[in-house]
């Protein structure tokens, strides 16, 4: 009797494994085998076209942060880097905060919407996801340039006497940015407020709670969930964003993504790239840590 | 039992009746293909510190009432008051009125204290005032040991004193009931109907309630409102809507009722002949030509065919334990069911197949049109 349960037990262990392979074999070979490849680039010495030679070097570790003077070899914080970091990072920031502050009204408008109804609005929200994300970004530039829709319309209409300087600034690389990653914001926080349950908001009414407070009190803290997952899906792509930073910034306002693009490109030297992938990876990482904490917290303090 | 309403014995005694919900020609359409009457334009007035049920059939609109006078829905047209006040400018957060939901909407991210503590927090009363208010109501429902629960972790029962607490705590002037006892299990439900009955005694505080389960209207309430197609079709007490239904549908849908056809023989009205030709003197609304005859199972005995008002042949006899069943064919053809209380000196004197009459003061028979 044990030893048939047994059997069965192992047969389907057996069979959760089968199934799994496809996955595992994808993440070690496309996932865990190029970051370990990444890993060991960043120790070794820059090639002089490119490429690495293969000598222990931990000098593209070192010049993630620091730098050495030109001529007198002095060491100081490599502040171009910090700058392209700190640029990065609020960026992202604003990004998540923006994607936040519209999405979560599209999203409750969809999700308050009759049943039947809200396929269509979840539609217009997917739409712009199947156009390449290249063309997408061309199209925000088309309408912010200086020859641009919005300036040639104010220009026109002699609200303004020369155009807005709106492109290649950072606001222009958020707007690109909140543009192409708003969907992101607006799935998971509209699959959550799919799910809750709009009695509680009436309840909150009830007892003598304000739109706002209810909002606070009611609807925030149970869409959580959702909110946390969207705010990590815009803001992870954003942090390693490169086409929109690229496009948009115009060469002037880079962000991490650029600069390690940069380094395996025209910089040829791929350790640093290397060193700089790594950390971009130890940010993001740090960064979810801190806010899957954070919100953490605020769930046991809330009960 | 109590025979009389008790504000109809306080009018009586010369008190003032003050009325807490007032409606006048009340009326909610949903728009649509085609547009959907809930409420065909109600009067209703419902005294202070009054059970008050709303009963009927799911879908006969008395939630929908219920929703209007909550605030969350606009009626059509038509006027609703709150002791002489208009409701209706009033969002729900601004009107001193608490609704216990039917799947009691607790919110599942805070305690069984914040859920019950929620209305006056909103209120803006001091820290010190809400744990008072917190500390009485939880006993009040004898949930005090559960105070730092979360809302999942407690049983249907429980979830249901809560819900009953957090509405109470911030001493609404009208409580507003959506068939909250529906979810419960029958033991539950019975002990529940008599706490909501001794809670709403003790808190003198309006009770407006609404269910589709008649027995549970008639042994809580002060007065009832029987409700069917966006219409009150009576409002009495229980005992009034229970032996003087003023239709069809309040005689079909309160307990179960026999109807026999007949008609008016004398002028006034007062004499009803029955199919079997036999006639009694009836004391109810006098109508000419055919009528139905409605006959309580209860008030109905067996007799011999010789004896009866009417007669017919003995069909199923059905044991419930407390009572029992007698279905009995007429001669007309009509069903008839009566009913006979169990007990130690009780026999039962007929068989299935045997030729029976059936017996009824003609006090208890209610005329109603057709």
């Amino acid at each position: 009797m044990s030893d048939l349960s047994q059997v069965l037990e192992r047969k389907a262990t057996r069979r959760r494994w089968l199934l799994l392979t496809p996955a595992l074999v994808i993440l070690v070979f496309a996932a865990s085998g190029p970051l370990l490849i990444t890993l060991v680039y960043s120790f070794l010495t820059p090639g002089d076209y490119g490429g690495v030679v293969w000598t222990f070097s931990g000098e593209a570790w070192f010049n993630v942060v620091f730098q050495r003077d030109i001529f007198d070899e002095t060491l100081g914080w490599s502040d171009a880097h910090l700058s392209i970091f700190w640029r990065s990072i609020k960026l992202s920031l604003m990004t998540t905060l923006a994607c936040l502050i519209f999405g979560f009204p599209t999203a409750y408008f969809i999700a308050t919407r009759p049943k039947k109804q809200r396929d269509f609005w979840m539609l217009l929200i997917i739409i712009p996801f199947w156009t390449n994300l290249l063309i997408r970004t061309f199209a925000v530039l088309e309408l912010i340039r200086n020859e641009g829709t919005i300036n040639t319309i104010l220009l026109g209409i002699g609200v303004i006497d020369e155009p807005i300087q709106m492109l290649f600034t950072e606001f222009s690389i958020i707007l690109g940015m909140f543009y192409v990653y708003l969907p992101l914001m607006v799935l998971p926080v509209y699959a959550s407020l799919e799910r809750l349950d709009f009695n509680l908001v009436e309840a909150g009414y009830d007892l003598y709670a304000t739109r706002l407070r209810v909002l606070r009190r009611v609807i925030l803290p149970l869409v959580k969930p959702g909110v946390i997952a969207g705010s990590i899906l815009v803001f992870v792509p954003s942090l390693g964003a490169y086409v929109t930073p690229r496009v948009m910034g115009g060469g002037n306002q880079l962000m991490i993504g650029n600069l390690i693009e940069l380094q395996f490109g025209q910089g040829r030297n791929w350790p640093l790239g290397a060193a700089l992938s790594i950390t971009l990876l130890a940010i993001v990482m740090v960064a979810l840590l801190a806010y899957v904490r954070a919100a953490g917290n605020e769930e046991v303090r809330h009960g | 039992m109590r025979l009389l309403p008790r504000r109809a014995s306080l009018s009586i005694g010369g008190w003032c009746v003050t009325t807490a919900i007032s409606a006048r020609n009340l009326r909610k359409t949903y728009p649509g293909q085609p547009p959907v009457h809930a409420l065909g334009g109600i009067d209703l007035d419902i005294l202070d510190n009054e059970f008050f049920t709303l009963l009927g059939p799911s879908g006969c609109g008395k939630t929908t009432i219920l929703r209007l006078i909550a605030g969350f829905e606009h009626p059509t047209s038509g006027t609703l008051e709150m002791f002489g006040t208009s409701l209706l400018d009033a969002p729900p957060h601004k009107r001193q009125i608490n609704t216990v939901f039917q799947n009691y909407a607790l919110f599942p991210h805070m305690t069984v204290a914040q859920n019950i503590g929620f209305g006056l927090e909103m209120l803006g009363r001091p820290r010190a005032e809400i744990n008072a208010a917190v500390e009485e109501m939880m006993a009040l429902v004898q949930m005090t040991q559960m105070a730092d629960r979360q809302t999942s972790q407690i049983s249907g029962g429980q979830q249901q004193r809560v819900a009953l607490a957090r509405a109470l705590a911030p001493k609404p002037k009208v409580l507003l009931l959506d068939e909250p006892l529906s979810a419960l299990d029958f033991k539950l439900r019975k002990a529940m109907q008599l706490e909501l009955k001794r809670l709403q005694t003790e808190t003198g505080i309006t009770f407006i309630f609404v269910t589709h389960d008649q027995e549970e209207a008639l042994t809580m309430s002060d007065r009832i409102a029987v409700m069917s197609d966006g219409a009150i079709r009576q409002i009495g007490g229980p005992r009034d809507i229970y032996d003087h239904p003023s239709d069809r549908f309040v005689a079909d849908f309160i307990g179960d009722t026999n109807f026999l056809s007949a008609e008016t023989v004398s002028a006034d009205g007062t004499t009803i002949r029955l199919s079997s030709g036999k006639e009694i003197t009836v004391s109810g609304a006098p109508v000419q030509g055919k009528v139905s005859l409605a006959v309580r199972p209860e008030y109905a005995r067996l007799t011999t065919e010789e004896a009866g008002l009417l007669s017919g042949t003995l069909g199923e006899v059905v044991y419930f334990g407390t009572d029992t069943h007698f279905h009995v064919a007429l001669d007309d053809g009509t069903a008839f069911v009566l009913r006979q209380q169990n007990g130690p000196d009780v026999t039962v004197a007929f068989a299935t197949g045997d030729r029976v009459g059936v017996h009824f003061p003609p006090a208890t028979a209610q005329v109603l049109r057709d």
